[in-house]
């Protein structure tokens, strides 16, 4: 995993470091949590279950970590994710999940390399 | 009881904050930005958490709380936490990227709030900071203004709230309420401090409670000194009643924890807020010894005796250069001889105030013994007393003692042998003519210093009384460690015994003790012959009191001087007689009766104020018959009966002698024909019960002759014409009375 790679990933590079204290490895050190976050699971089964309540918590809990690390493709549509079911929207969340899939398997991707 | 938070810490010391976040991610950014500075304790439950909090809050400076927790919701944690009064005062910052919940946070009483995402590194800190900071700020403020111990206002606050209160209720009147614990310094010694406290925070809860409700500000002062400043009101019994809640809640009668409860009611504006509740106090104080007052109001008697109080203060220094203050002279006599021969003089300071004319000394003395001025009054009092010995000696050639009065407060004066030395030297007196007379009480407070000067004292020849012996609550080992010469029965003592027979007992028990000790002893307030009689008998060495002489100026006592002219003292004894003397006693009492006899008759008789005494001389009527006809025994278990019934008849003021087998005469003090009619009841009352014979007795009867000193046309003494009217009363009739 490399600075660069994630700047092309489309992470806030700058703004996630920044927060870090400027200390890269304890930044790459967070960044590689993410894709093993519990969360995902969790947000994906309660979706298609249509729990919104626990779907909520998951992407709420997603929306704080992926911020903090300034994760842009990943916070992106978790963020709009999350106010959806925060007012239990009903609506078609196959787009938004699947968006949010993507970038966190584009992310398991860059971590492991 | 709930305890109160303390949260003062040394700035050098490691602030501990408790991280209450579940997500990995959040705990390790936060970890990064505090650990440096802070120590972090971590939470990841709100179960968790709200335990950390129960056991740590003592240690924490600050919560960082996530709104967004697995178990309970981050309001719910915030709110218990600001529930509980232990730990509603740790600030708590909340971490949310709700903006709604911000709003809520705040008013549910956060402190502050920290967005997600996280700002940098140093915005965290600087918010944690400040908020440390500025809750310290605060708890430094809350607790420079308070009592540690119960939390409500210390003196210096108190007033200044005080002073605000008034500003906004300007036009209302007030109240100045002040509240202390019987006995409070007891109840430490008995139970301990930490019962002690406990008492005192309950207290202080309790109080809170009533100036929340009603308005107003509590602060404590020093002990169980509670003040109150509130609107005036005028259920009292009410608020003492809420303060007294739950003190004595086990319902251990014995312990029992009183309050007293002093009010100044309706205060003038015009004083300010110390001498409100001076006033307040001296309320207070009035219900102290009361058992069955527990609210004192003050009122315009205590405003008086506080107006009386300043100008007595006000005066002093002009009435000491003006000699307003006169020293007289009570004399004290040495009653083991036959005759009592004047031992020496107690020194008594009056006060004549050119306003105020004659100044009650139970008065002045008290209050000078309060703020110190006591010295001053003390030393004029030696310096003249010495000065007076030195001329009885110039003008009559006897060097008389006086004693004087040595206060607590001169005990602690460094330079009081110094002045006492000086003061005898000035005269060309030794230290022998200078008795110090030192109260008992003054020995059982810091008993070792006090022990110290006045060992020093004997060593120079001063010989030392203890005063109000008995009065006091010293032990009996005190006696073996103190340097004193001689011991002085406290008046109230020797008064009480004499009134409650019984008591007379417990007198005796302590002059044998005093012997013991190889004390002599001397007796204050002795006001008639048969107290003096009664001293003697029991070993009492000196006698001082009204029955000798009221205390006199200079020039009236000296005719006592001049009468001891020519009456060598024996030669110093070093020891006083140590056996009571039985035979005496029994030479002056009847041992069937126990009254006295003929020869106790004369001496009392002699003694008597023969302007105001009556005398009856009563005659058991036949009783030659009946002795012939029932026998020696009967007789003496009959007149054992009048003895009986006359001792209850007549009053114990009275003396009762049993004169031959069958006669008995009464002297009555104090009384003149005025009191004709108490006398016949008197007599009357005797009859009846006679008249009634018991079971083993027959009714009998007496024959009574009576005279009162002021009668018409005497013609012998008062013994003699009540004789002659028995006589007279005998040729007529029997069973009954004449007076002459």
């Amino acid at each position: 995993m490399t600075i660069d790679e994630l700047k092309a990933y489309g992470a806030d590079v700058a703004e996630g470091l920044q927060r870090c204290m400027n200390n890269e490895s304890f930044y790459f050190r967070l960044v590689k949590m993410i894709p093993g976050d519990p969360n995902f699971r969790k947000l994906y089964d309660a979706v298609a279950g249509e729990d919104f309540g626990a779907a909520f918590e998951a992407a709420h809990a997603l929306k704080g970590s992926t911020g903090n690390l300034s994760l842009t493709p990943i916070f992106a549509p978790v963020s709009e994710i999350t106010e959806l079911l925060r007012a239990r929207t009903q609506t078609d969340y196959t787009a938004l999940i699947t968006e949010i899939r993507k970038a966190s398997d584009e992310l398991a991707r860059i971590c492991e390399g | 009881m709930q305890e109160h938070q303390v949260t003062f810490r040394p700035s050098l010391d490691r602030r501990r904050i408790l991280v209450i976040e579940d997500e990995p991610i959040n705990q390790e950014l936060l970890k990064m930005f505090l650990e440096e500075s802070y120590d972090l304790v971590l939470a990841e439950t709100g179960m968790e958490a709200l335990r950390i909090i129960h056991s740590q809050y003592e240690r924490l400076s600050l919560i960082l709380l996530d709104l967004n927790l697995p178990d309970f919701s981050g309001f719910d944690i915030l709110r218990q936490v600001k529930a509980d009064a232990r730990f509603a005062r740790l600030p708590v910052i909340v971490m949310t990227s709700d903006s709604d919940a911000e709003v809520e946070c705040l008013t549910l009483g956060a402190i502050d709030f920290i967005p997600k995402p996280y700002p940098q590194q140093k915005v965290v800190l600087a918010r944690v900071l400040r908020t440390i900071e500025l809750t310290e700020d605060r708890d430094t403020l809350h607790w420079t203004e308070r009592d540690q111990l119960t939390g409500l206002y210390n003196k210096e606050f108190f007033n200044r709230y005080a002073a605000q209160f008034d500003i906004h209720h300007r036009d209302y009147p007030t109240d100045a309420i002040v509240l202390n614990v019987n006995h409070f310094h007891m109840i430490n010694d008995r139970y301990g401090k930490t019962y002690g406290d406990k008492v005192l925070r309950l207290i202080a809860e309790n109080i809170l409670e009533i100036v929340e409700k009603a308005g107003g500000i509590a602060g404590r002062n020093e002990a169980d000194n509670f003040w109150i400043y509130s609107p005036h009101r005028s259920d009292y019994g009410a608020i003492l009643e809420t303060v007294q809640r739950d003190l004595n809640g086990d319902g251990q009668s014995e312990n029992r924890i009183r309050l007293r409860m002093g009010v100044y009611s309706d205060v003038d504006k015009e004083l300010d807020i110390e001498r409100r509740f001076d006033r307040a106090k001296l309320a207070a104080d009035s219900v102290k010894d009361s058992v069955t007052r527990v609210i004192g109001l003050y009122n315009s008697s205590m405003y008086e005796a506080e107006l009386l109080a300043e100008q007595l203060i006000e005066d002093f220094s002009v009435a000491i250069r003006e000699r307003q203050f006169q020293v007289h002279y009570q004399p004290k006599f040495d009653v083991q001889p036959n005759e009592p021969i004047l031992n020496s003089a107690e020194a008594l300071v009056r006060w004549s105030h050119p306003t105020l004319g004659m100044v009650n000394p139970g008065v002045f003395i008290s209050l000078f013994e309060k703020n110190g001025l006591i010295s001053t009054l003390d030393q004029y009092v030696w310096s003249e007393a010495a000065a007076q010995i030195r001329q009885w000696k110039v003008r009559f050639g006897v060097t008389l003692p006086v004693s004087v009065n040595v206060s607590r407060v001169d005990l602690y004066d460094p330079e009081l042998v110094e002045k006492l030395q000086d003061i005898v030297a000035r005269n060309g007196l030794t230290s022998r003519d200078l008795l110090l007379e030192i109260t008992e009480s003054a020995y059982t407070e810091d008993a070792e210093q006090i022990i110290e000067t006045v060992s020093r004292l004997r060593e120079l020849g001063f010989r030392i009384e203890m005063d109000d012996f008995g009065s006091g609550y010293s032990s009996l080992n005190m006696l073996t460690a103190l340097p004193i010469d001689a011991l002085k029965l406290d008046m109230q003592f020797v008064r009480n015994a004499f009134t409650e027979r019984k008591d007379t007992r417990l007198l005796e028990v302590m002059i044998q003790l005093a012997e013991s000790f190889g004390l002599p002893t001397i007796a204050e307030g002795v006001e008639t012959a048969e107290q003096m009689f009664t001293l003697k008998m029991m070993g009492c060495d000196i006698v001082q009191g009204y029955y000798f002489s009221r205390p006199l100026p200079a020039e009236a006592f000296e005719s006592f001087i001049a009468a001891r002219q020519g009456h060598e003292p024996p030669a110093e004894k070093k020891t006083y007689p140590t056996r009571r003397d039985r035979y005496i006693y029994d030479s002056l009492h009847d041992p069937l009766t126990g009254l006295y006899n003929n020869s106790g008759f004369e001496i009392l008789f002699h003694d008597a104020d023969h302007d105001h005494i009556a005398v009856l001389i009563a005659d058991i009527d036949d009783y030659t018959a009946v002795k012939k006809n029932r026998g020696l025994v009967y007789v003496n278990d009959l007149v054992c009966r009048v003895a009986e019934v006359l001792r209850s008849s007549f009053r114990s003021v009275d003396h009762i002698c049993r004169m031959k087998e069958d006669e008995f005469v009464v002297i009555m003090s104090r009384v003149t024909s005025a009191q004709k009619e108490m006398v016949y009841s008197k007599i009357e009352t005797v009859n009846c019960a006679l008249r009634e014979g018991t079971d083993k007795l027959s009714p009998i009867t007496l024959s009574i002759g009576l005279a009162f000193s002021d009668r018409e046309q005497p013609d012998g003494d008062v013994f003699q014409d009540a004789d002659s009217a028995l006589r007279r009363m005998r040729g007529i009739r029997q069973a009954g009375f004449a007076e002459y």
